[in-house]
């Protein structure tokens, strides 16, 4: 259980720093593809400007409902993974080979494109919500546990 | 599809396991059967899978379609398929068994219980057929943090056991992981067809030298070889009874496994390693710890704990087996290594029942377990595979590790064998001793054996019987074609 900052200071910069980090850890994930990042960065950043409302705001703030409701998405990055990685077996190709998804209308590059991009979408999910799943348990073990 | 089996059998448990999760919030009943048909589809992909490998050869998959130096590859070869096969099929029959158990062990932690065993159960694949000496540590760190989870899974006293399981097997997943570090640095490469082209010709090379010995104690942690065994009797023994057949199954037999590769295909069967501390005698340390873990188990007054140093002296055996070079004993040493991970399974299926249906734990709680007939039946049986008498597997498997140990003509590994045969008979005898005249308890047990306590138990003591009455196909086939190269 982590109560809410009593400093203004922190609380209005709060406000202005978590959607930048947000826009900057989809920046991260998706320039993965050209640059530095990719999913497992751009989901720390993402689970970064979670915690940083979680610890900010507390838990129970309307502000943190983002990081209440990703807990329950454990397991879907991986899935989302393990989902792109069975398409290109059932196209033909060995796992994760992206030049076996069969989507019409795309050549190879693209093809490649969209399959690693899927993936890292999933990485950076898992790492995010396991990030803010840590604190959760951190936090919980502290005061309201052995209810 | 052929050539894509080895993925498929990664990724059926692995996607169930993640999927799990999401299932289990709103249905937690549904946990069970898809967890038994996920394993089940992997049993009979394994099976398939073995045929596969049997008929065409062995064949590398290669993940995203990049050949080995760049991409990852995994090898699919005879040994791979038998060791994955005999996994899943003991998964298959510890997730019947749980059914009977979890209900009353884990309480509400069934989903993380499913969860935990079928992604320790994929990455164990992951370990068996990975081909670089770097996803073989990436799949058994899953594979051991799921392990810690499991041991802790229902609380209690088992957390501290799973602490200390948690430290001793982080320690050993550095240890390894320093060892692929050195090789890399050595040779330049982490994929085992190419560290076994460079590593013969550079066993003098300290990095070498160092980086061996390493993943040779880094392993040996995880294998529970003696004096480094200390986190698995307290691991196993505080274990719900639902996870103690699974993992005394499958993680040291797994971490052997990954040895043998190393020993093998990375060092080589001819390699001259006698310069080299500790692997130079790995197969006295194989044959101290096959003693010195029976001597344990004799003074143990807990069953759990007893079986479990049971199972950490025939993993000395196998170590024994395989260190002393020569096919016989190493197709011996893997036919035992097969054989007891299924007595490992059938021991603490039948301790589990025991305390499940009888409360005993300790010895002198055994006088009550005379009464059902098949339970006393089938721990006579596993008893006689234990100790090595025919027809059950363990002969068979013993009687192979004799002969290699006659053939390399070193004795004292034959005494070694015989020594710690009769001292599993003699701790044997001190159980049977307790469960046939120790005292009845007054009340006879309130409730029926569930079925699916019943069905496991049969179907690991059919298969002692059949790893027994099959053994002679089953060595020709390790013999003919799962021999490392060049031995």
């Amino acid at each position: 259980m982590i109560q809410a900052h009593d400093s203004l200071i922190v609380l209005i910069l709060g406000r202005g720093l978590i959607p930048v980090t947000q826009l900057f850890g989809l920046y991260v994930l998706f320039s993965g593809q050209q640059g530095p990042g990719g999913g497992f960065v751009g989901g720390v950043i993402l689970a970064t400007s979670m915690l940083l409302s979680l610890l900010i705001f507390g838990t129970d703030a309307s502000q943190s409902r983002l990081a209440h409701r990703a807990l329950h998405g454990d397991g879907v990055g991986l899935l989302l993974f393990v989902f792109v990685g069975g398409l290109c077996l059932i196209g033909g190709g060995e796992v994760l080979n992206y030049a076996a998804l069969e989507i019409p209308g795309l050549d190879v590059a693209a093809r490649r494109y969209l399959g690693i991009v899927l993936t890292q979408i999933g990485v950076a999910l898992d790492v995010a919500v396991t990030g803010v799943s840590i604190v959760f348990s951190l936090s919980a073990s502290n005061g309201d546990s052995h209810a | 599809m052929i050539r894509h089996l080895p993925a498929l059998l990664f990724l059926i448990p692995f996607s169930v396991a993640v999927s799990l999760p999401l299932v289990g919030v709103r249905h937690r009943q549904w946990c069970r059967p898809l967890a038994l048909g996920a394993v089940a589809a992997m049993s009979a992909l394994a099976g398939l899978n073995l045929i596969a490998v049997l008929t065409y050869g062995a064949s590398r998959y290669a993940f995203g379609g990049w050949a080995a130096p760049i991409g990852i590859e995994w090898l699919n070869d005879e040994l791979a398929a038998i060791i994955v096969l005999t996994l899943s099929l003991l998964t298959l029959t510890s997730l019947v068994f749980a059914g009977g158990t979890a209900p009353r062990t884990l309480g509400g932690r069934v989903v993380p219980f499913y969860t935990l065993i079928l992604l320790q159960n994929s990455a164990l694949a992951g370990v068996v057929f990975a081909a670089d000496v770097f996803n073989v540590f990436v799949f058994l760190e899953v594979a051991a943090l799921a392990g810690y989870a499991l041991v802790g899974v229902s609380g209690g006293r088992a957390l501290v056991s799973a602490f200390r399981y948690l430290i001793l097997g982080s320690l050993g997943a550095s240890l390894y992981l320093l060892g692929v570090g050195y090789l890399y640095a050595a040779t330049g490469t982490l994929s085992m067809a190419d560290l076994g082209g460079r590593v013969p010709e550079m066993l003098a090379s300290p990095a070498i030298v160092g980086g061996l010995t390493f993943i040779f104690l880094g392993l040996a942690i995880k294998m529970a070889i003696m004096p480094m065994h200390g986190w698995l009797p307290d691991a196993y023994t505080h274990a719900p009874e639902a996870v103690s057949p699974f993992l005394a199954s499958s993680v040291t037999k797994v971490a052997m496994i990954v040895w043998i590769r190393i020993m093998f295909w990375v060092v080589g069967p001819n390699a001259s390693i006698e310069h080299i501390p500790v692997i130079t005698f790995l197969d006295e340390l194989g044959a101290i710890t096959a003693v010195a873990g029976a001597l344990l188990a004799l003074t143990q007054r807990e069953i759990k704990r007893m079986f479990a140093y049971g199972g950490i002296s025939h993993m000395g055996l196998v170590l024994m087996a395989v260190s002393l070079g020569n096919p016989t004993a190493f197709a011996g040493g893997v036919f035992y290594l097969i054989n007891d991970a299924v007595m490992q399974a059938a021991l603490f299926f039948l301790a589990g029942t025991a305390i499940h249906q009888y409360g005993a734990r300790t010895l002198d709680d055994l006088g009550g377990l005379r009464s059902p007939a098949w339970l006393t039946g089938a721990l006579i049986l596993v008893a006689m595979s234990m100790v090595g008498i025919p027809p059950t597997g363990g002969f068979f498997g013993k009687w192979n590790i004799i002969l290699g140990a006659i053939e390399a003509g070193n004795y004292f590994a034959v005494g070694a064998v015989i020594l710690s045969t009769l001292l599993t008979l003699g701790y044997f005898v001190k159980l049977f001793e307790r469960l046939f005249t120790g005292p009845e308890p007054e009340s006879a047990p309130s409730h029926a054996t569930p079925l699916s306590l019943r069905v496991s138990i049969a179907s690991v003591s059919a298969a002692i019987i059949l790893l027994g009455v099959c053994s002679d196909p089953i060595v020709r086939v390790l013999l003919e074609s799962a021999l490392p190269d060049g031995m």
